[in-house]
Order: structure tokens, then C-alpha cells, then sequence
């Protein structure tokens, strides 16, 4: 008896190795404890033994079941091992690259966009829009430019037809519609719907009567910026505009303040910046962007008190600073969007 | 503006070095457009040198080896020389190691053929001095060994070309610019003192040359006529000559070269007429005739129009006014008398006729910028002066002067706090005092308000914050303190336009989109194709520039098919592209400028890869543009998708669809396959699919309920399946939202429909040609109880029962 489970568990053993599938192993498992099994009829032999020898027996028959279904839980194991492979198919390749499209990109004009921005809003200045299509009013007479000014000839700033008439762009009175020329509209526009103290930035498109070249375009982008509240000084326009420089250009940059004129603006400076690594503009004075306090006509036009409310402003453009960021000598790569171009700054 | 530094060191005394006066310049509103070297430029390192010993190069037929004593300190120094026009003992210009010639040529100590060179004697051309190359300079009046070259060569000048903003007027002139030097460095004009007395002018020859003086016309509120007989009209001395050469002017005659210098020197420009051309001996200032015709000096016919003034006599304009002289009246050799006029036009009327003629000259700048109304006189008296001395005549009886404008100093009324409040920082008052003193203006103290009076040369300045900008000016930008940014907090958000456009181009690009930036001027060809010819004039710009860029644009598609094309033709692996912006749409009610995001996707791969993936189609986009319009605040469950017709140009109709109206719902999508004939005429040979979302902004700052907590069903859903059968031309939705209304009304509100979900849709065998079946779910599900199958299969059964008998829909068995 004993050497009869000693040769079932052998044969097992020695079987195992053969089994494919599931059924093999039914078939194998049924060969085994099955009604016909071996082992079943080995243990039909228990009741012929002597009693005393019954609990040994037992306990041998307990065992080979035991070590049987470590046999059967082995193959199953492995043929589970052998289900999962065989649903994978071929290893990977892990070389190859994804055939999935390539990464996108940002255009480097929304990233110095976003740059600034960011500067801007680390000191409380929120981002204001207002339209494209503009007026006259809000252009240029809100903003103290005269009549007869050159910035408002034909030969500089893109009109409308006479008659083109907007449904929401709405108009001061009876003026015309033109592009703007510079984002300060949108200085107009807000400190007529808001009352001070305001601080916003104000990027956006402008348009200019430009024949393109390397450094000219019909559109660019410019980058706004109003500060109106009771206290605001020419030190604070200083400190805003040299934080702004510093955060962009390094700390080892310098600025200056150089006198100039705009209408809408007094005092008026154009802000240049010197630095020892900007390339071939390293170490020379660069005009960076026009600035200044807000001129007291342009608060009466809009009906704020310039004894109270003071305030500056100013201007830079945006395609400007990238250019300089990244040397970029030709402003025409921003609008031809040439992946080799705009994968650079990715 | 050409100013000349010797000319300005005539009114000024002047003892910066052009270096620092090229960064004076900018710091006082000036700024610097480029500087001009007359005679030597300022060098470095080189000296006058001793040729003491020459010898011939061991190595080299046409080298000599030469010992130069350049100092008498030091030891001679060995240079190896090519040149043959010397002779031992000769002195020359010797640039020593660390010397930079012009044209940025370094000197260093090399070998040449072996033999060790520590320096170069140079030549009149390698020091900038003469075009031709005539061998070694050689210094023939022996200056002392060591004597830096500059103080040799000392016939040099200075030009500054500056860039004066148009508000300075009283820039235009070397007087103008002194006076700005003066009072950054607290120095006095020397103005010129006139030799021409009115007294004088009254006394001479008491005849005229002109016996009437007459002004027709509102924009000459002054002028002046000054006759001098019995000139000599002939070249200019050296110093006249070189003064107006050395700022870019042509000299022709002392008459002419004498009413530029002084127009170059005081700003005011002057006009002299050959008195003998004058016909009818009269001058008559009036506005042109429409059509009238003058030829100018510059040889050109022009045909003036009615808003141009001209300086005329009894039969011809002989002058535009302000602007350019005829050739009918220009002063020549033969000329010996003379009509000098000083006077004063409007400033908008002379930059009206200039820009209408499209011809700026020295004269029309200075006046479309207002000169000095008080220098009318002066200006003259100064001319009249110079041309007694250098053409002789005399004065022929008294000017006659027609008009007069007002020339008083203003009083501006200002108190240092009103200066210390916008500047931010505080100056002693005595400063400020003083700046104002140095600028020529007079200040008067005598309560916390101050008067200051304000020369007419200066009319600009009219008011408080004009004076503020004026101190800080002269006392430096440069010297504001440094200060932290020390702002308060804000209580307002980011315009919501901001946040969408950022927010969507994060989204875009994780979708593996590439970022555009296209102009907003459009052609009228493509504006035409992308919302027809009846609508294009609406978009067109009344002065464009080119005819490339005629119009706004009306969609953001075409600029990135532009796009396409480009990146297709110079080989890049372009597949989806997107821009933002904002474009224009005609409606019945006026154009909108309305936001607009567009992306376009290739179908086809453009480069063939290792393992192909299905291609992009209209569920693509459509998810995409989707997911965009969701980051509007926008559901896009509330738009009707309505398949594109022919009328829709730039789509593809039958493969692509519309949503919305921008006209009246604000909002509008499109999206799919854009129309095969246009991608044709871009050239792209693979279909794209495009999306394109407009909307206007008022979308996005529409108020939002604020969001609300729901509570979740902790009970299972019971989900059931059915099939319709419906025309092939009924769309999908339709058929979900009516089986949906149906089941919400068959559960009776007992328990929830959770969604009623397409998962099939089959047309063909087992259907007639004209019919399709679409398979939905429908998921059961209650809030407070798992469902009975019971009450399931009576619900579905009444929305079976439902379809067939409220619908046109047939149940698929």
C-alpha cells in the first residue's frame, strides 16, 4: 500500500513536465483523484488493512494528497504563467520611438507673454482685455493725441471704412473705427467701467501701418500696464519697470530712464536697459519700452479727479523683448511658424 | 538733428569729453542716433615717434626693421615697417600694443618673418585722415616725442545726430542745444551779439524794395520783409562753409549759406528772395489756388491745393510758405538785392502742406514745430549782420512787419510739495529753485506757491506736472532712489478672456498641438473664400498697405492652412497646428470682433512611420474643440450639431458641421473636414480636419450658479438595451434625446434615467436602403433603493410601447 502511493506520487512527478492546458490537466487530475483515479483505488485498499495499521496509512495517504495538490497548484501556476504570455505577443521594443504625434508647443510670444505676466502678477497687477477694433476716440483723443497729430494720419494708423459699423465695440459718439495702435485703449476702456485705485496689465495685439521687414510688422503685440491710486509716484513707475527688467534680464542689467515724449503721458521716458549678456546687445544702451505718469488730460477724459488719483503707465512690446531674450534678428519668424522655429522653445 | 560740437562750443563753454556728452545727451531727452567723426577720432595709445635706426629685414626685400623712440623714458621700440617714404630721423604717428585704429583694427605685439614688432607707424589713411594711401604720415613740424596724436591733429569735429521729440521744437537749433547743455551743466549761453540795430535799420536808405506787404490768410499771424541793396553774392568764407558742410548741408552762396547757418543756429528759418524777381514789387502771403503750380529748387513741379499757403507776388506763388522757395525767385550770382523774410506760420498748417507734398525740409520741420515766436526778429537781424559782413550792401529803409503774436512768458503757479508728491521722494527746495534758474526760467517765491515764468522759447511748458518733468530732467532720472516694490493686495481677477485663452492653449498642447501666431490683415481673395464675396467689403480696411493685407480677418483657419503650407514646402513633419486671437464677422447688426480658437489636424501623416495609426476624423475634432468650448464655461450639450452645407464655404458639406450662430447665440463652432477645394488651392494634398470655436466675450463673464454638492445613489444601476430603426437621414441625437424623453416619462419619476447612451449605429443588410438602426442603453438607477426587476422591465416595456406608438421610429426586433 504504501509503496502503491509512493508510485502515484512518483508518476506524478515524473508526469507533470507533459502538461499543456487546462484540460491536460483535468484529464491528468482525473487520472489521479478521479473515480478511477490511481489514487482512489489505492485508497479503496484502506479497508483491508489490519486496524493498526489504518492511522499510519492515513496518515501516508494525507501526505501524497498534500504533495499531489502542490503538483497540480505547480502546473497550474505555470500554465496561468503560460495564459498571460500567451495573450501578450511580441516583447517591446524599448528603443523605438512613439509613432504617436510629437509634443506641442507654446509660441514664444505667449511664453514672454506669460513670463511677464507672471512678473506682474507676483505684485498685484491682474490682466485687463479689451477689443482689437477700436475707435478714434478711445485711440487717440481720450489719450490727449490732437487732431492733427502724425500717429493719427492715415499714413500710420489702419482704418475701417467709413461707414463699418461694429455691433460690440461700442463708440464714444460719431467717430471712426480703426485698429489700435497701441494696447492703452484698453487703460481707457478700464478706467471708464472701474474706479481707482486700479492696477492692471494689458497684453494684446496692435496694429501699426507698417511695411513688414525684419523689425517691423503690420501686427505685434504689446504689453500694457496702468497703475492709478492716490500716492503712485515717479519713484514707484522706477521701481515696477526695474523689477519687471531685473526679473526678465538678470540682476546685473541697468536701466536708465531717458526723457521722452508721448502725448498721454508727463513726465514721458523711454525705458533703456544696458547689460553685460545679451549677446551682441551686450554692453550698450537698448530702448526697452516707452513709459510714464499718467498725463492729467487723459484722467479728465475720462472723468477722474487728477487732483486725487495718480498714476503711470507704459508700454513695451512683447515681440520686442523676445527677440531680445533670445536673440531672435527677425521679428517675421514669429508669423511664419516654421516648426523648426517654434519647436526651439518648446 | 546735426549738431556740431565746435559749432555749439561757439555759445557754450564747454569742457566734456565726447564721450561723456554722448551719454549727457539721452539723460536730458536727447537722444543719440549716431556720432560723426570729423579729422581725427579720438585715439588711444598712439603718439608722435623718432624713426632713429633703420635697417633692412633679414627675410624680406620690401620689410625694413625700424628702432622708434616713442617716449624719452623709455627704451625704443623695434618695428617692422613696409612703407619706403621715410628717412631715419623723420617723426610719425606710432600706435603702440593695446591701440585700436578706426575700423577697429587692434595693434599687438606679433612677428613678422621671424622678426619681433611692437607696434605700427601709420599711415594718413589707417588713421582715418585720407582715402588714399601715401605711405607713412609724416609729421613735418616735428611735435615733441610722445605727444598723443589728438593734440597733433586737432582740426576735428564732433556731429551728433540727434533725435529730438516732437514736442521740442526749440531743439532744432545749436542755440537750442546749448541751452540744454547749460542747464544740465549750470554754464551760460553766450548768445551772439546783433549788430543790427533797429535804429540803424531805420536809418540808412530810406527806399524799400517792396512798396506793399500783404497777408490773405489766418495761418501767418507775423511776418517780416527786410530790403538790403547792392550785395555781392559769391562763395562763403572757409568757416561758413565748413560750419554748414560739417552738418550735412550743401554751401551754395553767402546769401543762402547765411539763412541756413542761422536757421542751424537759432531754429528760425528765414527765406531770401532775389528782390528783382519779385514782380510788381509786392508780396502777398495767401493760400494757394486749386491747381496752382510752383516749381521748387529741388526741380520739381508740384501742384499745390487750396489749404497750402504761398509767399506770392502780384503774378506767381514764388514761395511755399514755410516749406521750399521756387526756382522763379532764387537767389543767384547776379542777384544784388535782397528780400529777407522772417516769419511765423501756424504749425498745423505747415505740417498739413508738407505731408500733403510729402516734402519735409529743414524750414517746414522747424516750423510744424513751433520756433520761437520771439526769434522772428532776432533771426533776421542776426542774417542781415552776417550778410553786410561777408556780401556787403546796405540796409535799404525800415522792415515792414505785418502781424504780431503773442510772446509773453508764461506764469505757471506750482509748489515744491506738488513736485515731492509725484516724484515720490524729496529734494530740497533751493535745488529745485536753482534747476529752474539754469533753465531760463524765472521764479518768484513768495508764498509756498511759486510763480514761474516760462520763456517763449519754451511754450510747451504750460503746466504744473510740465514743470515737475522739467526739474527731474535736468536733475537727473539718474539720481531717483532705488525703492522695493511695495504693493497692496488686489481684489480683482484676470479678465476671464485671459484665463480661457491660457487655459486653452495648455489643453491643446497636452493634445500635442503646435502654437501659431498669424497676421490679422487678410487678403481679399481669402477673406472671399471663407465668407463669401457679398460679405468681404464688410471686412476691408479703407488705407491698407498692401494687397496682400486688405482686410480683418474672419476666420482663424486660413492663416494656419498658410501654416501648413509652409511647413509642408520646407519639410517639417507638421500634423496639428492651433492659434487664439480674436476676428471679425459681418451680421446684420455690424461686425463682430468676436474670440476665436481654431486648430487644424492632418489626416494623413505626412512621413511614413514604423507603425501606423488609425487616422484623425470628424469625432476627433469634434472632441477636441469640445473639450475647448467646455473651458469657456460653455456646454456644447446645448448646441444643435447640424451638418455643413455648401453655404458654409471653407467646410466640406456633409463631413463637417455647424453649431450655434455667432449672430445670435453669441457662439458658434465649426468643425470637421474642411472643404477639398480650398485645402486645393493652399496646395495640401491631405485632407484636414479643423475645428474652429467663435464666441463673444460676454460668454464668458455670464454669470454661473455657484456649483452645489448632489448627492451620489449608493444603489446599483439596471441597464437595458434597445434597437431603432429610423431614416437614414434622422440624426443620432434626435433619436437619443426623444428615446431619453421617452424613458424619463416611462419611469414616472420613481426612480432616475442616469443616461441614455448611442452604442451601435448600423446600416445594411437586414435594413431598407433609406433606413439605419441606432442601439442605445438605457441606465435605470434610484437614489434610495436597489431596483426590482420587476419594476425595470415594466418601465422598459412602456418605452418599447412608447417608440412605436409616439414615434416614427420602428423597434429593431
Amino acid at each position: 500500500m504504501e509503496q502503491a502511493l509512493q508510485d502515484i506520487l512518483a508518476h506524478a512527478d515524473a508526469c507533470k513536465g507533459g502538461i499543456e492546458s487546462r484540460a491536460d490537466l483535468e484529464k491528468f487530475k482525473a487520472e489521479i483523484s478521479g473515480p478511477k483515479g490511481s489514487l482512489t483505488q489505492a485508497m479503496k485498499g484502506m479497508g483491508k488493512l489490519p486496524k493498526e495499521e489504518r492511522p499510519i496509512i492515513g496518515k501516508k495517504i494525507n501526505e501524497t494528497k498534500k504533495a499531489l495538490d502542490a503538483i497540480f497548484e505547480k502546473i497550474d501556476q505555470f500554465l496561468e504563467e503560460k495564459e498571460i504570455q500567451d495573450s501578450l505577443g511580441e516583447p517591446i521594443d524599448p528603443t523605438l520611438p512613439s509613432p504617436d504625434p510629437e509634443k506641442g508647443s507654446l509660441h514664444p510670444l505667449t511664453q514672454v507673454r506669460r513670463r511677464m505676466t507672471d512678473i506682474f502678477s507676483k505684485i498685484g497687477f491682474t490682466v485687463a482685455e479689451e477689443f482689437e477694433a477700436e475707435t478714434e476716440w478711445f485711440c487717440f483723443d481720450a489719450l490727449n493725441t490732437p487732431d492733427d497729430h502724425p500717429a493719427r494720419d492715415e499714413q500710420d494708423t489702419l482704418f475701417l471704412s467709413k461707414g463699418a459699423i461694429f455691433k460690440n465695440v461700442p463708440k464714444k459718439e460719431n467717430e471712426r473705427y480703426l485698429l489700435r495702435t497701441h494696447t492703452s485703449t484698453v487703460q481707457i476702456r478700464t478706467m471708464l467701467k472701474t474706479k481707482p485705485p486700479i492696477r492692471i496689465i494689458a497684453p494684446g495685439r496692435c496694429f501699426r501701418r507698417d511695411t513688414v521687414d525684419a523689425t517691423h510688422s503690420a501686427n505685434f503685440h504689446q504689453f500694457e500696464g496702468l497703475y492709478l491710486d492716490e500716492n503712485v509716484t515717479l519713484q514707484d513707475l522706477k521701481s515696477v519697470l526695474d523689477h519687471l527688467i531685473k526679473e526678465l534680464f538678470g540682476n546685473d542689467v541697468k536701466t536708465r530712464l531717458r526723457p521722452s515724449f508721448f502725448p498721454f503721458t508727463e513726465p514721458s521716458y523711454e525705458l533703456d536697459l544696458n547689460s553685460p549678456s545679451l549677446g551682441k546687445l551686450s554692453n550698450q544702451w537698448i530702448e526697452v519700452m516707452g513709459c510714464g505718469m499718467v498725463d492729467p488730460k487723459v484722467l479728465e477724459s475720462v472723468e477722474i479727479s487728477s487732483d486725487k488719483w495718480n498714476g503711470f503707465a507704459f508700454g513695451v512690446g512683447i515681440e520686442r523683448i523676445a527677440m531680445m531674450l533670445y536673440g531672435i534678428d527677425d521679428i517675421r519668424h514669429f508669423y511664419q511658424n516654421d516648426l523648426r522655429f517654434l519647436k526651439q522653445f518648446a | 538733428m546735426k549738431v556740431s560740437l565746435n559749432w555749439l562750443k561757439e555759445y557754450l563753454d564747454l569742457s566734456v569729453s565726447t564721450e561723456e556728452l554722448s551719454n549727457t545727451f539721452p539723460l536730458l531727452g536727447l537722444d543719440v542716433e549716431s556720432i560723426e567723426y570729423k579729422g581725427l577720432k579720438p585715439l588711444d595709445n598712439i603718439v608722435v615717434g623718432e624713426i632713429i635706426s633703420q635697417e633692412k629685414h633679414p627675410d624680406a626685400d620690401k620689410l625694413s626693421v625700424c628702432q622708434v623712440q616713442f617716449s624719452n623714458d623709455e627704451p625704443p621700440a623695434q618695428i617692422v615697417c613696409g612703407a619706403k617714404n621715410f628717412v631715419v630721423g623723420d617723426r610719425v604717428p606710432v600706435a603702440l600694443p593695446g591701440a585700436r585704429l578706426p575700423g577697429d583694427f587692434k595693434i599687438k605685439k606679433s612677428k613678422l618673418r621671424g622678426v619681433p614688432s611692437n607696434g605700427m607707424m601709420c599711415s594718413a589713411k589707417e588713421l582715418g585722415l585720407s582715402e588714399e594711401n601715401e605711405g607713412l604720415l609724416l609729421l613735418k613740424d616735428k611735435p615733441e616725442i610722445g605727444t598723443s596724436i589728438n593734440e597733433v591733429f586737432t582740426d576735428t569735429d564732433t556731429i551728433y545726430n540727434l533725435e529730438i521729440t516732437s514736442n521740442r521744437g526749440d531743439c532744432l537749433s545749436h542755440i537750442g542745444i546749448a541751452r540744454e547743455l547749460a542747464a544740465y551743466y549750470n554754464l551760460k549761453v553766450k548768445t551772439p551779439e546783433l549788430s543790427v540795430s533797429t535804429d540803424q535799420s531805420n536809418s540808412a536808405t530810406p527806399e524799400r524794395l517792396l512798396s506793399n506787404l500783404e497777408i490773405q490768410t489766418t495761418e501767418c499771424p507775423h511776418y517780416t520783409a527786410w530790403s538790403i541793396k547792392g550785395v555781392s553774392v559769391k562763395e562763403s568764407p572757409d568757416w561758413l562753409k565748413k560750419a554748414i558742410d560739417s552738418i550735412g548741408l550743401r554751401p551754395i552762396n553767402n546769401i543762402v549759406d547765411i539763412t541756413n547757418f542761422v536757421l542751424m543756429e537759432c531754429g528760425q528759418p528765414l527765406h531770401a528772395f532775389d528782390a528783382a524777381k519779385i514782380e510788381g514789387q509786392e508780396i502777398i502771403v495767401r493760400n494757394a489756388i486749386k491747381g496752382e503750380k510752383i516749381t521748387t529748387l529741388d526741380e520739381k513741379q508740384r501742384t499745390l491745393s487750396p489749404e497750402m499757403l504761398v509767399i506770392a507776388d502780384t503774378k506767381k506763388a514764388l514761395v511755399i510758405a514755410g516749406v521750399m522757395g521756387s526756382l522763379d525767385a532764387e537767389v543767384t550770382d547776379k542777384t544784388t538785392d535782397i528780400l529777407l523774410e522772417s516769419a511765423w506760420f501756424k504749425p498745423g498748417s505747415i505740417r498739413a502742406t508738407s505731408r500733403k507734398l510729402n516734402l519735409s525740409t529743414d524750414s517746414s520741420y522747424r516750423f510744424a514745430r513751433d520756433v520761437d515766436p520771439k526769434g522772428v526778429e532776432w533771426a533776421a537781424k542776426r542774417a542781415i549782420g552776417l550778410i553786410l559782413e561777408l556780401a556787403g550792401g546796405e540796409i535799404s529803409g525800415p522792415e515792414i512787419s505785418i502781424g504780431d503774436i503773442n510772446t509773453a512768458d508764461a506764469n505757471i503757479s506750482i509748489s515744491p510739495a506738488f513736485i515731492e508728491k509725484k516724484l515720490g521722494f524729496a529734494v530740497n527746495e533751493t535745488v529745485i529753485h536753482e534747476i529752474f534758474e539754469r533753465l531760463g526760467f524765472t521764479v518768484i517765491q513768495s508764498s509756498e506757491n511759486w510763480s514761474v515764468k516760462v520763456p517763449s522759447f519754451r511754450r510747451e511748458v504750460t503746466r504744473p506736472i510740465d514743470l515737475v518733468e522739467e526739474f527731474i530732467r535736468i536733475y537727473g532720472t539718474d539720481k531717483i532712489p532705488n525703492k522695493r516694490v511695495q504693493n497692496s493686495a488686489v481684489d480683482r481677477n484676470d479678465d476671464p478672456i485671459a484665463t480661457f485663452f491660457s487655459n486653452t492653449a495648455n489643453y491643446l498642447i497636452g493634445q500635442n498641438f503646435c502654437e501659431c501666431q498669424n497676421y490679422t490683415l487678410r487678403s481679399k481673395d481669402e477673406t472671399s473664400q471663407s465668407i463669401g464675396e457679398a460679405n468681404e467689403s464688410t471686412l476691408a480696411l479703407s488705407n491698407p498697405i498692401t494687397s496682400d493685407q486688405t482686410h480683418i480677418r474672419s476666420s482663424i483657419i486660413p492663416g494656419l492652412l498658410d501654416n501648413i503650407k509652409y511647413n509642408i514646402n520646407n519639410g517639417n513633419n507638421v500634423s496639428r497646428l492651433f492659434e487664439t486671437g480674436r476676428i471679425f464677422r459681418p451680421s446684420p447688426d455690424g461686425i463682430i470682433e468676436s474670440l476665436a480658437v481654431g486648430i487644424v489636424v492632418l489626416k494623413n501623416s505626412l512621413v511614413k512611420n514604423w507603425l501606423e495609426r488609425t487616422d484623425v476624423d470628424y469625432y476627433t475634432v469634434k472632441n477636441i474643440i469640445s473639450e475647448v468650448t467646455d473651458i469657456a464655461n460653455f456646454n456644447t450639450q446645448s448646441l444643435a450639431f447640424e451638418k455643413c452645407t455648401d453655404k458654409d464655404l471653407l467646410w466640406q458639406s456633409n463631413q463637417s458641421a455647424v453649431a450655434g450662430e455667432l449672430a445670435l447665440k453669441q457662439i458658434q463652432i465649426n468643425v470637421g473636414l474642411l472643404n477639398l477645394k480650398t485645402t486645393k488651392i493652399w496646395g495640401i494634398q491631405s485632407p484636414v480636419f479643423a475645428a474652429e470655436l467663435i464666441f463673444d466675450a460676454n460668454i464668458l463673464r455670464r454669470k454661473t450658479k455657484p456649483l452645489s454638492f448632489k448627492a451620489i445613489s449608493h444603489f446599483p444601476a439596471s441597464n437595458k438595451d434597445l434597437a431603432i430603426v429610423a431614416s437614414k437621414n434622422e440624426s443620432a441625437e434626435k433619436v437619443r434625446k426623444s428615446v431619453e424623453k421617452i424613458a424619463k416619462k416611462a419611469t414616472g419619476g420613481n426612480f432616475q434615467i442616469e443616461f441614455t447612451r448611442i452604442f451601435d449605429v448600423y446600416e445594411g443588410k437586414g435594413l431598407a436602403d433609406d433606413e439605419k438602426s441606432i442601439a442605445l442603453s438605457i441606465s435605470f438607477r434610484s437614489h434610495d433603493r436597489t431596483l426590482k426587476e420587476k419594476e425595470v422591465n415594466m418601465a422598459f416595456d412602456q418605452i418599447q410601447r412608447s417608440i412605436a406608438s409616439d414615434t416614427n421610429y420602428k423597434l429593431r426586433s
